[in-house]
C-alpha cells in the first residue's frame, strides 16, 4: 500500500517524493535534482560509508569480465532495487543486507550494461540481455511472467530500466551491429502485453520516409531506445532520445536526415503518436546514439517561463527546447563539434560531409565514442547549470565497407585522445560556467553519472576511482572519498528513518553513505 | 594498436583490450555463435555464385531477390537446418525456384558461406581499413618539414618508419601518438623545496605517486607539494587543432614512402 503512495507522489518537479528513489532518474524530470538538505556543505566533512553491498557468486560475465553495476538503484519502502546483466538484487536500503537475488540463464544479446528496474505497485520489470521483459515480485524476486520483445538473434539485445507512465510500462531495446529497425513500446503493466509500438524509424509510404532513399535502408534503418526517457505529466508527453541510424559509420546507402533516428521526440502518453521531434545529428555517421536524457525543468528564457527541455548529446551538443513545442532555443557544442558546419532553420545541426568517416580517414575535434554518453546529467534549478562528465579529443573515422550497400557498422572511429572533464553548461547560453579537467585518466564509454541536491552539492566520480562532492556553484571539491574504482553508475540519495543516504557503485560493489555522529 | 582501435559500441564499448576485446572475444561478446567453418564456407562460396549470386547479389546483400545476410532465417540457422528447406524446397511464390539437387553436405557449405557472410558484417572487431594511402607524398614531406621536423627526422627516429607499421596504423601513431601505457615524467617539489623526479605512476586531484630514479614507489598529498608533468606529446596536441585531412593524408603518404 505505501509503494501505491509512493507511485501516486511520484511526479513531476516539486511535488517529488524526495524520501524515495522510485525511476532510474529518481523522478520523472530526468533532472537527478534531490531537495533533501540533511547531508550538506556545512556537515558533509561527516560522511562517511555506511554500508557496502559487494556482488558474490557471479563471476565474469561473458565477453564483458567481472560485473559492473550500471544501474541506479530504485529505493522503495525501504528496499533498494538493482541490477546488471542478467542479475536483480533487494538489498536493505538501511544496512545494505540481501533480501533475495534474481538470476537469468544467459542465452544471448550483449552483456554491455543494464541500467536497472521499473516499479509499479508491488511488481518490479526488468529487461534481459537477450531481450525478454520480465516481471518480478518486489517482495521475494519471484518470476511472475516474461514476455519476448525483440530478437537476440537479429543482434537485438536490452539494457534499459523499464519506465512506468500512468498505466503503462515503456521499454526499449539496443543493437546496431545487423541494421534491424528500432522501437518503443508500451506494454501492459499486469499482463506484459503490447499496448502501443513507436517504430523509430518510418514505414514505406509513412511521414519521414521523405529522409530515407529506400524502404530497405528505413527499414533497416537503426535508432535504438536503449535509455529511460522522461514525461510530463501536464503535457502528458513523453520524451526519449533515439540512437544512431544503421549502417553506423558508413551513410552511402542512406542518404537523407534519417528521421527518427539521432533525435530527440515528444510522444503522446496514451498513444505513443509523434508529437514533435528535434534531430540533434541529421544523417549520422558517427555513431553518435542520442538517447542522453532529455532532461525537464521549467525556467525563465529570454524573460518569460518556459517549460524546457536540455539535453547533452554524445554528438557534443547540448540542446535547449521548449517541451511543448519542440520550438529549438539553444543548439551548442560542448566539447569540439567540427563534424557540423552550422544550424539549419529549425536549429538542428548541419553535418559536413567533408568531416564524415572516409576510406582515408577523417579527423574531427570530438573524441571517438563522443563527447559524453549514457551516464546520466543532472540539472540543479537553484543554480541554473546542467552538469555532465563529458570527453574533450579528437578522432578519426573511417569508412571500412565501401559497398554501396554497406552492412552493418560499416565503418570505425576511434584513435586520437580523450581526455575527461566535468562541465557545468549555463542552460540559457549553452556557454560553460565552470569546467573541471580531471588531471589523469579516461571516460571510454561508461564513467560517472551526476547527481546535485539542494544540500548544494554535486556528487559525481572521477576517472581515479575518487567519488566526489563539488559545490555546484563554482566547481570547487568540498569532499571525496576513494572508492577504489571508477563509480560506474549514476549517484542517488533518499532519506530513510530520518538519515539521509547517498548511494553510488563502482564495479561490482555499491556503497551507501551518511554523516556520522548523527544516530 | 591492434588491427583497429575498437570501434565504439551501440552504448558502451567493450573493454579495448582482455576479455570482449576484438576478434574472437568481440563475437562471444555479440553472442553470434558457433563461428564459421572456413573451409566449407569456402566450397559455399563457389556454389553460392554460380547458383544463388545473381539474384541474391555478389555478397549476398540481395539484388533482385532479398538480402540474405539480414534474413532471420539464416541469422537463426546454425548448420544449414533452417536455410536447407528454403534451398531445396525454392519459395515458389516469391519467384525463387527450388534447388533439389543439393546434396546435404553441399548445403552445409552453402549455409557456412552465408554464416561468414554474417560474421564480416557483425563482427566489427574484424573490419580491416582499407587504403589510406591517397595524399600526395611530397605535399607531405613539406608539411613535415615545416610542423614536425624540429624534433622528427626522416632519416633518424622515423627512418624506416614506413616499413615498420602498416599504412592505416601509421596514420593513427603519428596524429596521435599516445597510449595507455606511455611512461609520463613528473617532477614533485616538496615544501622544503626538495625536488623529485621520475616516472608518474597516479596523478588525481588528491595525491601523485611516482617511482623515482632508484625504483622506489612514493606519493604525496597534492595540498602539500608542486607537480609539473613534462608533456612530450605537445606538438602532437597543437598539430591537432591544425591539420586538415588532407594535411593528416599528405604526411601519411610520405611516412608510408620512408620504406
Amino acid at each position: 500500500m505505501t509503494m501505491r503512495c509512493a507511485w501516486v507522489v511520484l511526479v513531476f518537479g516539486a511535488a517529488l517524493s524526495a524520501q524515495q528513489w522510485p525511476t532510474y532518474n529518481g523522478d520523472y524530470s530526468g533532472r537527478r535534482f534531490s531537495p533533501l538538505t540533511e547531508i550538506n556543505a556545512s556537515n558533509i566533512d561527516r560522511l562517511a560509508v555506511a554500508w557496502f553491498y559487494r556482488i558474490a557468486g557471479v563471476g565474469p560475465q561473458r565477453g564483458v569480465g567481472n560485473p559492473t553495476i550500471k544501474s541506479t538503484p530504485l529505493m522503495a519502502n525501504g528496499v533498494l532495487y538493482f541490477t546488471i546483466p542478467d542479475h536483480a538484487w533487494a538489498v536493505d536500503a538501511r544496512t545494505g543486507e540481501e533480501i533475495w537475488q534474481y538470476s537469468w540463464r544467459d542465452q544471448g544479446g550483449h552483456l554491455v550494461g543494464n541500467r536497472g528496474l521499473g516499479i509499479y505497485g508491488q511488481w518490479l520489470y526488468f529487461m534481459t540481455p537477450d531481450c525478454w521483459f520480465v516481471s518480478l515480485n518486489a517482495k521475494d524476486g519471484k518470476e511472475r511472467w516474461r514476455k519476448k520483445v525483440a530478437d537476440e538473434k537479429q543482434q537485438y539485445f536490452c539494457t534499459m530500466s523499464p519506465l512506468v507512465v500512468k498505466n503503462e510500462v515503456l521499454v526499449g531495446v539496443g543493437g546496431d551491429a545487423m541494421d534491424v529497425p528500432g522501437f518503443l513500446e508500451s506494454r501492459d503493466p499486469e499482463t506484459g502485453d503490447l499496448k502501443w509500438r513507436w517504430n523509430t524509424t518510418p514505414r514505406k509510404g509513412e511521414p519521414g520516409a521523405e529522409t530515407w532513399p529506400n524502404p530497405q535502408a528505413m527499414e533497416h534503418g537503426g535508432g535504438m531506445t536503449w535509455m529511460p526517457g522522461t514525461y510530463d505529466p501536464e503535457l502528458n508527453l513523453i520524451y526519449w532520445g533515439t540512437g544512431n541510424p544503421n549502417p553506423v559509420f558508413a551513410g552511402q546507402g542512406r542518404k537523407g536526415a534519417n528521421l527518427w533516428t539521432a533525435s530527440i521526440v515528444a510522444l503522446n502518453a496514451d498513444t505513443g503518436k509523434l508529437v514533435w521531434y528535434h534531430q540533434p545529428s541529421p544523417h549520422d555517421t558517427h555513431d553518435w546514439d542520442n538517447v542522453e536524457t532529455p532532461v525537464l525543468f521549467d525556467a525563465e528564457f529570454n524573460g518569460r517561463p518556459r517549460k524546457l527541455l536540455a539535453q547533452a548529446a554524445r554528438n557534443g551538443i547540448f540542446t535547449l527546447l521548449d517541451r511543448t513545442t519542440g520550438e529549438s532555443l539553444v543548439t551548442k557544442g560542448f566539447v569540439g563539434v567540427n563534424w557540423m558546419k552550422g544550424v539549419d532553420a529549425k536549429g538542428q545541426p548541419i553535418p559536413d560531409p567533408a568531416n564524415e568517416p572516409k576510406v582515408d580517414g577523417s579527423l574531427i575535434n570530438t573524441p571517438g565514442g563522443g563527447g559524453t554518453n549514457w551516464p546520466p546529467p543532472s540539472f540543479d534549478p537553484e543554480t541554473g547549470l546542467f552538469y555532465v562528465n563529458a570527453k574533450e579529443g579528437y578522432s578519426i573515422g573511417y569508412l571500412t565497407d565501401d559497398d554501396p550497400e554497406p552492412q552493418g557498422y560499416g565503418g570505425t572511429g576511434g584513435g586520437g585522445f580523450s581526455e575527461p572533464v566535468l562541465l557545468a553548461i549555463d542552460y540559457r547560453t549553452g556557454n560553460i560556467a565552470w569546467k573541471h579537467k580531471y588531471p589523469s585518466g579516461g571516460f571510454g564509454n561508461a564513467f560517472p553519472g551526476v547527481l546535485t541536491t539542494a544540500g548544494k552539492l554535486l556528487f559525481t566520480g572521477d576517472p581515479s576511482g575518487n567519488l566526489i562532492a563539488y559545490d555546484p556553484g563554482d566547481g570547487r571539491i568540498l569532499w571525496r572519498f576513494h572508492i577504489g574504482q571508477m563509480v560506474s553508475n549514476g549517484p542517488s540519495t533518499y532519506m530513510l528513518n530520518g538519515q539521509q543516504y547517498l548511494i553510488a557503485a563502482a564495479g561490482d560493489t555499491l556503497f551507501a553513505f551518511h554523516i556520522l555522529g548523527k544516530k | 594498436m591492434g588491427v583497429l582501435s575498437q570501434a565504439s559500441a551501440q552504448e558502451d564499448s567493450p573493454p579495448a583490450t582482455g576479455r570482449g576485446g576484438r576478434g574472437g572475444n568481440l563475437r562471444e561478446f555479440l553472442g553470434l555463435g558457433a563461428p564459421p567453418d572456413a573451409a566449407a564456407a569456402a566450397r559455399g562460396e563457389k556454389l553460392y555464385t554460380a547458383n544463388c549470386a545473381f539474384c541474391h547479389g555478389e555478397k549476398g546483400r540481395g539484388a533482385e531477390g532479398p538480402n540474405l545476410v539480414r534474413s532471420t532465417v539464416v541469422l537463426h540457422d546454425e548448420k544449414g537446418e533452417r536455410i536447407g528447406p528454403v534451398i531445396s524446397k525454392g519459395v515458389l511464390e516469391k519467384g525463387m525456384p527450388a534447388f533439389s539437387s543439393f546434396a546435404e553436405g553441399q548445403i552445409y557449405d552453402l549455409a557456412q558461406y552465408l554464416h561468414l557472410q554474417v560474421e564480416l558484417v557483425a563482427n566489427r572487431g574484424l573490419y580491416k581499413r582499407l587504403n589510406v594511402v591517397t595524399g600526395d607524398p611530397k605535399a607531405g614531406e613539406a608539411y613535415f618539414g615545416a610542423n614536425c621536423a624540429g624534433c622528427h627526422s626522416a632519416t633518424g627516429d622515423l627512418s624506416h618508419i614506413g616499413a615498420r607499421y602498416p599504412a592505416d596504423q601509421l596514420q593513427n601513431r603519428f596524429v596521435w601518438p599516445g597510449g595507455g601505457g606511455r611512461a609520463r615524467k613528473v617532477t614533485v617539489t616538496l615544501p622544503s623545496g626538495q625536488a623529485v623526479s621520475g616516472t608518474l605512476k597516479q596523478i588525481d586531484d588528491f595525491n601523485v605517486s611516482l617511482y623515482d630514479a632508484s625504483g622506489e614507489y612514493r606519493s604525496w598529498s597534492r595540498d602539500a607539494v608542486k607537480v609539473e608533468i613534462e608533456d612530450r606529446l605537445e606538438g602532437h596536441r597543437q598539430l591537432l587543432e591544425k591539420y586538415t585531412n588532407q594535411d593528416m593524408h599528405n604526411v601519411t603518404a610520405y611516412l608510408v614512402s620512408l620504406k
